[in-house]
Formats: structure tokens, sequence, C-alpha cells
């Protein structure tokens, strides 16, 4: 009867701690029997003490019918009852009890019937085909091995960096499949190729400005005319237009999605505060890290990495207690900086303006050819050499305002990004102000974008191998020179790197219009620039003593990375919006076509159901019970999302209560157990009384659920 | 159970992919314990690496947590941190990256639990931080900081859920499963 209530209790227990596995505390509650007992318990300690765990089964089957069903399920609970057919590797334990789990499984199994065995045996095949299959897709990953050795001498911040790479690349690839789908492949077959050769006049020079020979090659706009494929809705302009939405659509989709998974996890470590600094701890280690070295600066970093924490706390601590003139005196520094950087903002973008005109007007006269190439590149140059020295004087600026560390850093990008994206914009805007009256304004502006996106890659080649490699080996072989000294360490600035990386982004993006074949140059110039970051990193960077987190930062890159496509849009948008009024139009709205004359032209040919039905679409009749749906969807999402919050704190509540329930009963039994101790089997009866209340104050959990 | 340790047989091969690792990690692993062994070593079935011959790992050789990994996983008796092979295969499965969310935090507890009572108090915090930091002087927080540091993960904030001043397995999983960069 004893027996049978201390089974009792055993499978109350298991119930409940099948939600927290392993929460009682103080030593004392270890040193009882029955938590050696508990399913998390043994699922856990099994490999330690095996052979007792055998002899406590074999012990339980062969006790009488009634308790031998609780035992069963009191062993077999924990980890294998949640799916039986989950695969073994995934089970918490060791080989001998992944073994013992098979039989228990084989056992079951034989007791199925042959349609439920096949079934199983079926999908355990399945799942297992899939997991060779995505282990061999994540084989052909390239850049694998790379990233790890990055990735244990620099830390996640810069691996994050070269992930981020990886992914454009794959963007652009996709890009370059789509315009050779839509683009290039139609005109291959019904365009007319007679202007494809090399003129006398054309130079090895017309590669850098994309004049001349360039200028009547497939990489611009001009050469896309209306070929033989002209169906009123086959044709190339309209295969043109879908292609390049095509693009942007699907950019906008993949660069959405990858900020919005990002987005949650930040918004989940932002909120909470704590569970911050629990991570560095939990999960600070990197267990990838093989040699000595970056172990110890890996150590660093955490040591670093706490510290910084907490002084941040202080900080904000200190932040509160400061006394209104100290504030007065400190929002004032902060305006005058802030003009300062207003101003600085405001020089950048007249030297841009200043630059364009410059461009544009002396590259008519003639020059040595070397100037005209200097002239002809003049705006990127300036845009690029902006870009290179702002971001280090925001830099510097930001950390005289007394911010905190991560706000000084976020400052800093948020200023450089818009220094970027905004000096882009003036310069399109100035472009497009200049080549409004000029024969096919859409090429001009393509080789615009073309000279952008090669100066950049040229910058990117030359600050490695003019700049950064010097400098290392300065400091290799002269490491007591004063310059040596001067330069100081390398580092790789992950924030900068990808600011560039989101730059040269935007331009493909705002060129694939005028420039079809950037996406191509994109792929190449990318994946250049990956080997070259990599020499740079791997030969001449020393790891930085504070890095940024993967998560959070990946978030904000790709935040960026949509301004830029935003930014592409809109130029995009303007480009059609402002009326062609000029006479000298190319490409594939050679004459007067524009896009609503095309696609005008391809919807009077539909069927008059379908244009009725996208005459509807289009009118303001569609927009009410649009909105309307969108709003009922996003209701229900918000409903759903307020739900799993309430869901999320009672589970907290529950694990709370099986926890406390749990250390409750362990403390009852072990003055259960010290009682019969004590009186021996004597007063065994008193204990037998005790018992029913015992049970009865038991479940307070189910209780309160 | 029963392998000599210098050849690994067909039968034992795919009784370990069903219970741990696809196919190529089992014979690489298999190999790299057999480095560990000397000679007359190879031909005993079941035989124990001790725990200093594993450290010599190089993966392993600069781990601050490397004691505490060859005690979680190892079966032997005598809790002197020796592994058998199949030890040595659920270190390598637990750490691969096939391993799942719930295995990898369930070791990691372990590992971190490093006086074996189930739960992270703030002996366990305080050693925890300070292999994370260094052992030396010059590196180790200060006091000061350190109660502070405790403070924050432990006492009654976010990762002690049922507010016992402890960190348990589960607040550990839970903790642990929000963060973005455990499973890479």
């Amino acid at each position: 009867m004893e027996e049978l209530d201390t089974v009792n209790l055993v499978r109350v227990m298991s119930d409940d701690s099948i939600h927290s596995s392993l929460s009682s505390d103080s030593c004392e509650y270890y040193q009882t029997e029955i938590f050696d007992q508990l399913p998390s318990v043994q699922a856990c300690r099994l490999e330690q003490n095996r052979q007792s765990l055998l002899e406590a089964s074999e012990a339980n089957q062969d006790g009488p019918e009634p308790r031998e069903n609780i035992s069963h399920g009191h062993l077999s609970r924990g980890p294998k009852d949640k799916a039986s057919t989950r695969p073994l590797r995934n089970l918490v334990m060791c080989i001998q009890g992944k073994r013992n789990a098979r039989d228990r499984r084989k056992m079951q199994i034989s007791n199925i019937g042959f349609w439920d065995s096949w079934r199983r045996s079926q999908s355990i095949y399945m799942k297992r085909v899939m997991a060779q299959m995505g282990g061999a897709l994540k084989g052909l990953l390239p850049w694998q091995q790379t990233l790890r050795t990055i990735n244990g001498r620099f830390g996640v911040g810069v691996k994050a960096y070269f992930v981020f790479l990886r992914y454009l690349v794959f963007l652009n690839l996709l890009h370059c499949a789509l315009i050779s789908g839509f683009i290039l492949g139609p005109t291959a077959f019904y365009g007319s190729s007679a202007h494809l050769k090399f003129g006398a006049n054309d130079s090895v020079l017309d590669f850098f400005l994309g004049t001349g020979y360039l200028d009547r090659s497939p990489v611009f706009f001009g050469f896309y005319t209306r070929g033989s494929l002209n169906l009123p809705c086959l044709n190339t302009p309209l295969l043109y237009l879908a292609g390049i939405f095509t693009i942007l659509f699907l950019s906008l989709i993949m660069v959405v999605r990858r900020t919005v998974v990002g987005y949650k996890h930040t918004w989940i470590l932002g909120k909470q505060y704590s569970v911050n600094v629990s991570y560095k701890i939990f999960c600070g280690w990197d267990f990838s890290i093989q040699d000595r070295a970056s172990a110890t600066l890996k150590r660093s970093f955490i040591r670093n990495d706490l510290k910084l924490f907490l002084e941040e706390q202080s900080f904000s601590l200190r932040e509160a207690q400061r006394t209104l003139p100290q504030k007065v005196r400190l929002y004032l520094l902060r305006f005058i900086f802030n003009l300062i950087v207003l101003s600085l903002l405001g020089g950048a973008f007249y030297l841009i303006y200043f630059a364009t005109k410059t461009s544009q007007n002396m590259s008519a006269s003639e020059h040595h050819w070397m100037v005209s190439l200097v002239l002809q590149y003049l705006p990127p140059i300036t845009i690029t050499f902006v870009n290179l020295f702002l971001p280090h004087m925001f830099r510097k600026i930001s950390s005289f305002e007394d911010y905190s560390f991560t706000t000084q850093v976020n400052a800093t990008l948020l200023r450089s990004i818009f220094l970027k994206l905004a000096s882009l914009g003036i310069y399109l805007f100035f472009v497009f102000d200049q080549t409004k009256n000029q024969p096919c304004r859409e090429n001009i502006f393509g080789r615009e974008m073309y000279k952008l996106s090669n100066f950049n890659f040229l910058a990117t080649l030359c600050n490695a191998f003019l700049f950064s490699y010097p400098r290392k080996l300065l400091q290799e072989k002269y490491p007591s020179s004063l310059l040596a000294h001067l330069s100081g360490k390398q580092h790789f600035l992950i924030p900068f790197n990808v600011l560039d990386l989101v730059y040269s982004q935007t331009v493909s993006w705002v060129g694939v219009y005028y420039c079809p074949l950037l996406p191509l140059i994109g792929t190449v110039t990318l994946m250049a620039t990956f080997y070259i970051k990599k020499f740079t990193v791997l030969r001449c960077c020393v790891a930085e003593q504070r890095m940024l987190r993967g998560s959070s930062s990946s978030v904000l890159f790709h935040f960026m990375l949509l301004l830029g496509l935003i930014m592409a849009a809109v130029t995009l948008g303007v480009n059609f919006w402002i009326p062609n009024t000029n006479t000298f139009s190319c490409g594939p709205f050679g004459n007067g076509g524009s896009l609503f004359n095309v696609t005008g032209e391809c919807v009077a040919r539909l069927p008059s159901s379908a244009q009725t039905t996208l005459r509807y679409l289009s009118s303001e009749a569609f927009a009410l019970p649009l909105i309307l749906t969108e709003v009922i969807i996003l209701t229900s999402y918000v409903s759903r999302g307020r739900a799993n919050q309430k869901a999320i704190e009672r589970l907290k509540d529950m694990l709370v209560l099986s926890s406390s329930d749990k250390r409750f009963l362990v403390k009852q039994h072990a003055t259960m157990l010290r009682r019969q101790k004590n009186t021996g089997r004597v007063r065994g009866a008193a204990i037998k009384e005790d018992n029913p209340r015992n049970n009865s104050t038991v479940p307070p959990s189910t209780r309160t659920n | 159970m029963g392998t000599t340790a210098s050849q690994l047989g067909k039968d034992m091969l795919s009784e370990y992919q069903h219970c741990v690792l696809i196919h190529d990690i089992c014979f690489s692993a298999h190999k790299r314990f057999a480095e560990l062994l000397t000679r007359e070593e190879k031909d005993l079935p079941n035989i124990r690496v001790s725990m200093e011959r594993i450290l010599t790992l190089p993966e392993l050789k600069s781990n601050p947590f490397r004691k505490r990994i060859c005690h979680v996983f190892s079966t032997s008796e005598q809790k002197d941190g020796s592994l058998t092979f199949e030890d040595f295969l659920d270190l390598l499965s637990a750490f691969s990256d096939s391993a799942t969310l719930e295995i990898k935090s369930h070791y990691a507890f372990r590992i971190f639990d490093f006086d074996d009572d189930g739960t992270l108090d703030c002996g366990d915090l305080e050693k925890l931080v300070n292999c994370l930091t260094g052992e030396t002087d010059d590196t180790r927080l200060t006091t000061e900081e350190m109660r502070q540091l405790i403070n924050n993960v432990s006492s009654l904030r976010q990762s002690d859920i049922d507010k016992d001043g402890t960190v348990n397995l589960s607040e550990f999983q839970h903790v642990i499963s929000r963060s973005p960069d455990f499973v890479r």
C-alpha cells in the first residue's frame, strides 16, 4: 500500500515534470531518492548510471499489473513519448540510451498493424532522404569553408558581412537569370544585331566610359529596340518591362522577408534587456574556435562585451542622474555637432553637384584621353571619396556626443546611410536634370550607373591593394617605425563595408532599367569583392575588440538594403511619370512609345471580360474592398499575436507552478522518508493517514489550470 | 556493443547512422578516434581514451569548457572523463551542425552546470563567467562587476522565470531558444 502511494506520487510528478524537466533547486532535494526517479533526471543522467537504471526498469517490469502500466509510462515518458517517430538521433541520450529506445520502439512497432508500420517506416525513410538531400544542398553552398575560417578568427559579425555578401551574389545571379530570360533571350532570337561591330573609332577606353562600342552593345537600354517579335501582347518593350518589374518585385519580397525574420529576433532581443546579457553568457562561447590566439581573442571579446554591457547599464543610471545644467550643455553640444554634420552633408552635396556639372560641361571639349577619362569619372570619384571619408568623420563626431556605445554606432550608421543614399539621389537628380533634352537619355543615365558601379569596384580593389596591404606590409617590415605606429592596427569595420555593399546594390537596382547587364557586372564584381575582402580580412586585419553581434547587425544590413531598393523604385517611378518630350528616344520605346502606350495597346487586345476586370482592379472601387481585406487580415494577425503573448505568459506561469509543485512534492517526500526512518515500521500507519492529505494538496497546478 | 577500435563494422556503422549522424561523419569520427589510440589498444573492444588524450584534440585544445565537455559525455563509472568511441560519437553529434536545438541546449546546460546539481546557481554562473573571460586575475571581472552581472542574469529577471534565484534547464532552454546565434 505504502509503495503504491509512492508510485502514485511519482506519476503525478512525472506528468508535471514533462513541462519543466529539471527544476528543483537547493541541494537538499538532490540527496533524496525521489529525485533520481524523476523522468527528466533519468533522461539526463542515463549515461551516468546506466546500470542502475537497467536494474530499476527490470524491477519495475516484474511488478503487479497496474503498477507495470504506471512504471512503463513513467520510464518511457521523457523525450520518447513526445513523438515516437522522431528520429533517434534527435533524442537527448547517449548511444546506449538510444539503443534501448530503438529496441523499445521495435517492440512497439511489432504490436501495431502492417499498414501502420509500413507507413511509419516510409515516413522515416522519407525523412532520411530529405535530410540527406538537405545536407547535399548545404554542401553545394559556396565558400562554406572560408566562412568557417573567418568565423573562427573574426567572430560572428565579420561572418555576417560575408554571408550578406554571398546573399547579394545569389540575388544578382537570380537577376541575371531573369534578365536573360525576359530581355536577352528574346532579343537574341528576334532582335537585330547589325551594329554589333567594333568600329574604327572605338577604343578600349570605351569599356571604361561606356561610350562608343558599349553604347551600341547590349549593355545599355538603347540596344533593345523593337525587333521582329511584335505581337500586341508579346513584344520587346513589354518583355523588357516585365523583366525589370519582376526583378524589383522579387528583390522586394526577398529583402523584406530577410528583414522581417531578423527583425523578429532583434525585437525580442531589444525588448528584454537582461535576456540579452543571459545570451552573452550562455551563448557567448563559440565552440568552433580552434587556435589558441583566437580563443584568447574571444575571451577578451566576451570580457569587453560584458564590461560594455555593465558600462552601458551604469551609463543609463548616470544619464538618469544628470542635472539640468549638464543636460542643457549636453544638448547644446549635440545640437552643434548635428549642425556640423548637416553642413558637412551640405558641402558634400554641393561638391557632387559641382563635379557633375563640370563633368557634363567639360566632356564635350577636346582633351587628352587621360584628362577626359578623369573628367568623365569625376562624379563617381567625388561620390566615392565623399562616402569614404565622411563616415569616418561621423564616427569621430559621434564619439564626442556622449552617447552610449550602441547609440554611437547606430548614429554613425544612420548618418552614413543617409549620406550614401542622398548623395546618390542628388547625383541622379542632377544627371536627370541635365540629360533631359539629350538624345537617348536612358543610355546616358545607364552610362552613369555603369561608371558608378565600375568605380565602386575599382575603389574596393585599390583600397585593398594600394592601402591596406602596403600598410600591413609596412607594419610587418618596420614594426618600430613612426609611420607604422601612427597607422595603427587595421580593423575590419563591418558597418562601413556593409554600407559599401548596400550602396553598390542600390546602384545596380537603380541602373538595371537603363543598363540591363548591371546584374551580371554586379555578380562578377561581388564575387571578386568576396575574394578581395577575404584577402583583406585574413591577411591585413586584426580582429576587433568590440564586435557587432551577428543577428542584430544583419537586420540593419537588410533594412538598409530595403532603403536602397525603395530608392531604386522611386527613381524608376519618376522616370516613367516624367513625360518623354524629346524626339530622340531610343530603345524598346523607340518611336514615341511609353510604358502606358505599350501596356494600353496590350490591354485593348484582351478579351472584354479581362478588360473590365483590369479596369475594375485599377479603379477606386477596388481600393475600398482591398483596404477592408487588409484591415481584416491585419486585425486577425494582431489578435493572434496577442493570443500567443497570453499563451506564453500562461505557459510561464505553468512553469513556475509546476516547478513549485515539484519542490513541494519533493519536500513532502523527503519529510516522509525522514519520518519513516525515524519511526521505523512501527509507525507506518501514521504515514498512511498522512498520504491522502498529501495527495489532496498535491495538484495546485491542476486547480489553477 | 563490441567494436574493436581498429575497424568499424558495417552493421555498427548503420546503427550509428540511425542513432547519431550522417554517414561520412561516422567514418571520419572513427578515424579521429583511432588516431588517439596506441597500436596495442586498437584491437581491444570498447577501449576508453583518457581525458588527457582527448584534450589533445585541436578542437578542444583552446576550449575553456574542455574538461566539462569530457565529463558530461563520459559514461565512465569513475567519473574521470574518459571516453569510449560511442561517447565520442555522442560528443561529435551534439556539436555537429545537424544537432537540434534541444540537444544542443541540453548538453550546453550540463556543461555549464559545474557542480552537476541540475541547476545553474550563483557558483555555476561565476565559474562560467570566469571560464568565458579567462581565469587569471587580470582578465577576471572584478567582484563588483561579477555581482552586478550575476544579479542581471539570475535574480528576479527574465531568465529566471520561477523567481528562485537559480536558472534551471527549462528556463535555460527558454532563454536559449530565442537566441538566433545559438543554432547556426
